[in-house]
Formats: C-alpha cells, sequence, structure tokens
C-alpha cells in the first residue's frame, strides 16, 4: 500500500502484459479497431499490468511471460549481465519482475533477477566511485530506473567530497551582495 | 517514499563532518601570553610563550590565523607513522586501526592553515592520499561481496569521511538486495538446502559481513 502513491510505480504498472481471456467478456473495447465489442475465450490481448492482475485475481485471464523475460534477454543475462542494456527493454526491470513473478507461472524469475543484479551491482560500485562522468556516461544509459537511483547516490556523494577536498572558502558571499547596489536619487 | 529520490537525505554534508572533526584537540606553541580562556564547552588553561597547550582543532586554527600560535602536528602525522600505516595497510585486509576517526577532515585543515608547522609535508599529503584510497579499495571489495542474506555489514576502523561516502549507497544496495532475494520471489527447495550448510558452520545467528 506504501506504493500505491509512488509514481514510479504507477509508470511502471503500465507495462504492457499479454495476457489470453479464459472467459468471454462483453462490453468491453480493449481493441479499438475491431467491430464487436466482446472479447472470446482464448483471445490474446495486450493489457497494462495493473488490468491484467485485477483480472488474473479474479480468474479471468492467464498472464504470459512478458516479452523483457523472454529466452534471449535470459540468455544475454547469463554471458554478460553488465552489458545488457536493460533500460530500452524495461526501466524498472527488477519491480517488475517482483510483481510479475506471483502471478505468472514462472519459477525461474526470481533467480534470473537476482543474478542479473548482483553482477550489475558490481560494475556500479566500481563506476560510481572511481570514474569521472563522462566516461562513466555510456554504462549509464543501460541501467534502470532502480540501479540509476543507487549509481547517482553513489556518485553524488563522492563528488560533493571530492568539490571539499579542492579546499575553498568556507564561507561564501550570497549572491544578492554581489551585485552593487544603485543609489536611488 | 519521498526518501528514496532525495539523494542527498542521509549524507552530512563534507563541511558538518569538517565542523565535528574541529572539536579533537591538538598541541598548539602559543608565542603570546594570554589568561585562562573561558567557553562552554571547556577552559584553556593560560597561555605562557613557549609552553606547549593543548586546545581544540577550532581555537587552534583560530590562533593560527591571527598569529599568535605554531601547531603541532599530531603524534601519527610524522612520516614514519604514516609510512608503517601505509604498510600495514597494505598487507592486511582488515582496516588498520592506527588511524584516529576523523584523520581525513584533521590532516585537511592542518593542510590548509598550517602547512609550515608540519614537517616534511610534501611527503606527508601524498602518504595520507594513498592511504585513503587503499581503505576506500578496501571498503569496495568489502561491499562487492554481498547477497540477498546479508543483513548487516560490519566493516571496523572505519574513518568518519568514508563512512560518510558510502553511507547512503550501502543503505540503498541492502534494500536492493533484500528486496530481490526474499523468500517469495525464490522457490522454497532450493532455500532449504542453501541453510542447511549455514546451520553447520557454527556461525553466530545474525549473518555480519566482515
Amino acid at each position: 500500500m506504501a506504493k500505491y502513491y509512488d509514481i514510479d510505480d504507477i509508470i511502471m504498472e503500465e507495462e504492457a502484459v499479454l495476457s489470453i481471456f479464459k472467459k468471454a467478456a462483453s462490453g468491453v473495447g480493449i481493441d479499438p479497431s475491431s467491430e464487436i465489442d466482446f472479447i472470446e475465450t482464448g483471445s490474446k490481448v495486450e493489457l497494462p499490468f495493473w488490468l491484467a492482475h485485477e483480472l488474473k485475481l479474479r480468474q479471468a485471464v492467464s498472464v504470459n511471460v512478458p516479452s523483457c523475460f523472454n529466452e534471449k534477454t535470459r540468455s544475454e543475462i547469463q554471458a554478460d549481465s553488465a552489458g545488457v542494456d536493460l533500460r530500452s527493454r524495461c526501466p524498472f526491470f527488477y519491480e517488475f519482475g517482483c510483481k510479475i513473478a506471483p502471478i505468472v507461472d514462472d519459477r525461474k524469475i526470481g533467480i534470473l533477477l537476482l543474478s542479473a543484479f548482483k553482477s550489475r551491482y558490481k560494475e556500479i560500485l566500481t563506476k560510481a566511485h572511481t570514474v569521472a562522468f563522462a566516461a562513466g556516461s555510456k554504462f549509464w544509459t543501460i541501467l534502470t530506473k532502480e540501479e540509476i537511483n543507487l549509481y547517482e547516490t553513489a556518485r553524488s556523494a563522492m563528488a560533493s567530497f571530492k568539490k571539499w577536498r579542492m579546499g575553498g572558502p568556507r564561507f561564501q558571499i550570497a549572491s544578492v551582495l554581489g551585485k552593487k547596489r544603485k543609489s536611488t536619487a | 517514499m519521498a526518501g528514496q529520490t532525495n539523494h542527498e537525505l542521509s549524507l552530512f554534508s563534507a563541511e558538518e563532518l569538517e565542523f565535528i572533526a574541529e572539536d579533537e584537540t591538538v598541541d598548539i606553541v602559543p608565542n603570546l601570553k594570554m589568561g585562562p580562556l573561558n567557553f562552554i564547552s571547556g577552559d584553556f588553561g593560560p597561555f605562557t610563550p613557549q609552553i606547549v597547550t593543548q586546545v581544540p582543532l577550532w581555537l587552534a586554527i583560530a590562533l593560527k590565523k591571527r598569529g599568535k600560535c605554531s601547531i603541532r602536528p599530531p603524534q601519527w602525522m610524522s612520516v614514519e607513522k604514516l609510512t608503517q600505516v601505509f604498510e600495514a595497510e597494505r598487507e592486511s585486509q582488515e582496516m588498520s586501526d592506527q588511524l584516529p576517526f576523523h584523520y581525513v577532515e584533521i590532516s585537511r585543515l592542518l593542510f590548509d592553515h598550517a602547512r609550515d608547522n608540519i614537517p616534511d609535508v610534501h611527503m606527508v599529503r601524498p602518504l595520507i592520499e594513498d592511504i585513503r584510497n587503499l581503505r576506500f579499495h578496501k571498503v569496495q571489495t568489502d561491499l562487492e561481496a554481498f547477497n540477498g542474506r546479508t543483513i548487516a555489514v560490519k566493516i571496523k576502523n572505519l574513518s568518519a569521511m568514508e563512512v560518510n561516502i558510502v553511507r547512503p549507497f550501502i543503505g540503498r544496495a541492502l534494500q536492493a538486495f533484500y528486496k530481490h532475494d526474499s523468500p517469495e520471489l525464490i522457490p522454497d527447495p532450493e532455500r532449504v538446502s542453501d541453510r542447511r550448510p549455514q546451520d553447520v558452520n557454527n556461525a553466530p545467528r545474525r549473518q555480519l559481513r566482515r
């Protein structure tokens, strides 16, 4: 419930998920181009995650594994997680996986997430703390939102430490005082 | 959830840490004669020329700026001691405990204000930098080996500035690991077989990463 108002959560739940209707649904027009306004049993429809989740609870659909967790991604992750561009697949890879795992019949998602995260985490750790921004920016574009969070935290801590180390005046004149005051005639 | 997006939240700023570090006592050699000073934090004794007195660092720097004293660098800031610490750091994975908690801040303050009072300053400064880099690398290697079962992290003898830099990062990383490695996500039989060797280990109940 704590995530109800979380913007990231709301955006993440918009992700489309392929689901198969187990019962016929009448009066709904999910596909605007079709003439009839009910859905037959067994038809495959792309629903947003929040809708699929609710319908699954009512046993009305069965949900397939979404495309970002397909075999191609899995083999890429196993080969080299740190280089996989997760952001283009799904910017909320980990969150989404956590939500999907209970409703899709696939036990391996959790392990996949964990192993991917572990190795990428090591990369984030080293790169965030040491490398200057320009060189690290290429790496940054393939991280998911949650990983970017971590990365930013470390980087800003490191940057402020370096800035302090440079030295400089402890007190700075407020910018308001810097301007010369015009004397009003 | 607001804390998740604010990166600076659990961080002391470096200036704040420096402020706290200024409470440490150092030795000074005053070159004036003055009566005792009474402050809220304590009384600092009568100052006589050429007699070593202990004062907190902030007072020492204030006096030094006015040219009223010269600061004696602390024990650990000599070239021999620092080389010794450096060698010790290189050898073992554990952090050495020879350096005081605030060594980074104290050394920076002294370099800025009391450069002429430190013998061999051009050697001391790089040594301290090297020691700092080395320790930070050790922290990083320690952090690399997290996994979901890590409940707490224990690294001994970290200094204030080092702790401050990694504090928010460790918190978030631990959170993320906890979320991903939770038991609902991973099916039960795998977990059970994992746990058995741990019980045999006689490890402490809460697993602390050393």
